[in-house]
């Protein structure tokens, strides 16, 4: 493991990642995560080395307390040391970056060339693309949260999460777990989940943006067939994947998503379901987390959120990733034509 | 009982008035405590929103209320109330405003006509507690930054979704059972027929 790990980081430092390693035996999901966190700062310090000289932009600051000018280093500086030049206020409670009135940018992604920045919190007067990368960071995290929280035995393969959609009233993740064929989890395990989430939040990780070649994204998820397998498509527009990164956890995401971690207050892991696939697909069957959460300091009354936490046990009507079993899908033909 | 009701003397404040007067004390006595008075109180009417010390400012509040409150009152040809404007507002132009501007944005309001803010204090240090006084109404942004009524905060729009869900499930179950019930009332009419048929040959 070791002995690979040191290989590949020097192809990957050599930016010579072309030809990719057959892995020799199964990893767990422990190496796999540790082996992706790897791969994953080293091609970060090499997107940063690769800046060389530092160079200066001019970054015009719009909002309280108030416009003022910062200049900060091209390819280097974010958003969120422009918040750290402001105030703690702004560094805790900013949660994207506007870029020029009309770019909304990572709060931890590099600042390219003179621009003009706003930071949106949860409170401004029109939160919809902040709601959208809170809703998104929420199912990113779930992601992680669901790799750590079963045991060694249990082998868990992230496939996929959809685009935010707040009014369906749940963030979702769905999951791979090839050697549970009928779970369903009890009252006590979805609270064991909700507290591993908790822990992760508490850690107050910040939501680290890279984006890397496609040669690297597949090596880097080649344990993982559901994710090798959607890459390409991913890829195919700039050859570009875009991949986040949470204390040690790696996942592809579209983004933008919010600033840190600690921004997510309440939660409630509602539900578990299975889906189906047909017969004849690759994957038979997945399993939906499904969760719904506030950011933090959103004062909600218990009985409010237990409304809202009762809404998100229902199984989510997102569309499945995998295609539907066939019977299901004559039943319902049937069922129309009647 | 030959005694005037109280209440059609003297207009009733919406603000809370302390049994006693503020002395407000300073090198000439009572008049000096008119004059400050009077000049808050002028300030007031000018700007609309002025920051002071607590004590001087809940003293010109009850001032500034009562003058509104009888301009509201009597109107302008009252002879009395225009002496009383004529003598607390020490620039003239500021009575034009009051009977044609507040009297106005006032007349039907069952609210006091100011508000009176907690202005943030330093932390480490000595000195009195600042307010922030300011007539209701006034074109300056508001102090308070309570935005949760807007819709499209993330747990809005969770309420709202949810709230029309359940909305969306009741009227299924009303429209089900409106089917239901019109269904057994055939049936039983069918029946009725049934029966009432072999009675007729």
């Amino acid at each position: 493991m070791r002995r690979q790990i040191l290989c590949l980081s020097t192809k990957v430092t050599q930016n010579s990642c072309t030809k990719a390693l057959p892995l020799t035996r199964f990893l767990s999901s422990q190496e796999a995560i540790d082996r992706r966190y790897h791969l994953f700062t080293l091609e970060k310090k090499r997107q940063l080395d690769n800046v060389g000289r530092i160079e200066k932009i001019e970054v015009q600051y719009k909002g309280v307390p108030k416009s003022c000018t910062l200049i900060m280093n091209k390819g280097i500086s974010t958003p969120y040391d422009c918040a750290r030049h402001l105030s703690e206020w702004h560094v805790e409670s900013s949660a994207l970056a506007l870029l020029d009135g009309s770019v909304y940018w990572d709060m931890h992604r590099p600042l390219t060339e003179n621009c003009t920045l706003e930071l949106q919190n949860f409170s401004v007067a029109e939160p919809q693309q902040v709601n959208k990368a809170f809703w998104r960071t929420c199912s990113f995290v779930l992601g992680a949260c669901a790799t750590i929280a079963f045991k060694d035995t249990v082998p868990v393969k992230l496939h996929s999460f959809p685009g935010p959609d707040i009014r369906s009233g749940s963030f979702i993740y769905d999951v791979d777990l090839p050697t549970l064929s009928d779970w369903k989890p009890t009252q006590q395990e979805l609270i064991t989940l909700a507290a591993e989430y908790i822990k992760l939040t508490r850690l107050n990780e910040p939501l680290e943006r890279l984006e890397v070649g496609e040669e690297l994204a597949l090596e880097m998820f080649v344990e993982n067939e559901h994710k090798t397998k959607q890459i390409p498509s991913i890829a195919r527009h700039n050859g570009k994947v875009t991949l986040y990164k949470v204390g040690k956890h790696v996942d592809i995401s579209k983004g933008p998503m919010i600033s840190t971690t600690g921004q997510i207050g309440r939660l409630s892991i509602a539900s578990v379901h299975k889906i189906n696939g047909s017969a004849e697909g690759d994957v038979k069957q997945l399993y939906r987390f499904q969760g719904v959460a506030l950011p933090t300091g959103v004062m909600m009354n218990h009985f409010t959120f237990s409304i809202l936490a009762q809404r998100a046990k229902k199984l989510n009507p997102v569309k499945s990733p995998i295609p539907k079993p066939v019977e299901a899908e004559e039943k319902e033909e049937i069922a129309m034509k009647g | 009982m030959n005694q005037a009701d109280v209440s059609k003397l003297v207009s009733k404040l919406r603000v809370k008035v302390l049994p006693r007067h503020r002395n407000l004390p300073g090198p000439k006595g009572p008049e000096g405590r008119i004059d400050k008075l009077r000049k808050t109180v002028t300030g007031l009417i000018k700007f609309e929103r002025i920051e002071l010390n607590y004590n001087r400012a809940d003293e010109a509040r009850q001032y500034a209320e009562r003058l509104i409150s009888e301009a509201i009152r009597h109107g302008d040809c009252h002879k009395p109330t225009m002496d009383t404007a004529d003598f607390w507002l020490l620039e003239k132009e500021l009575v034009h405003k009051l009977f044609k501007v507040l009297v106005p944005r006032y007349e039907s309001t069952n609210l006091s006509y100011t508000r009176l803010y907690n202005a943030p204090r330093p932390q480490y240090g000595r000195s009195l507690d600042k307010v922030v006084l300011e007539l209701r109404g006034n074109p300056y942004p508001d102090l308070l930054n309570n935005k949760s009524n807007n819709r499209l905060l993330i747990q809005n729009v969770l309420l709202d979704a949810a709230k029309n869900e359940y909305r969306q499930t009741k009227i299924a179950e009303m429209a089900k059972n409106i089917g239901k019930v019109g269904a057994t009332q055939n049936t039983d009419s069918k029946i009725n027929e049934a029966h009432e048929k072999p009675n007729i040959s």
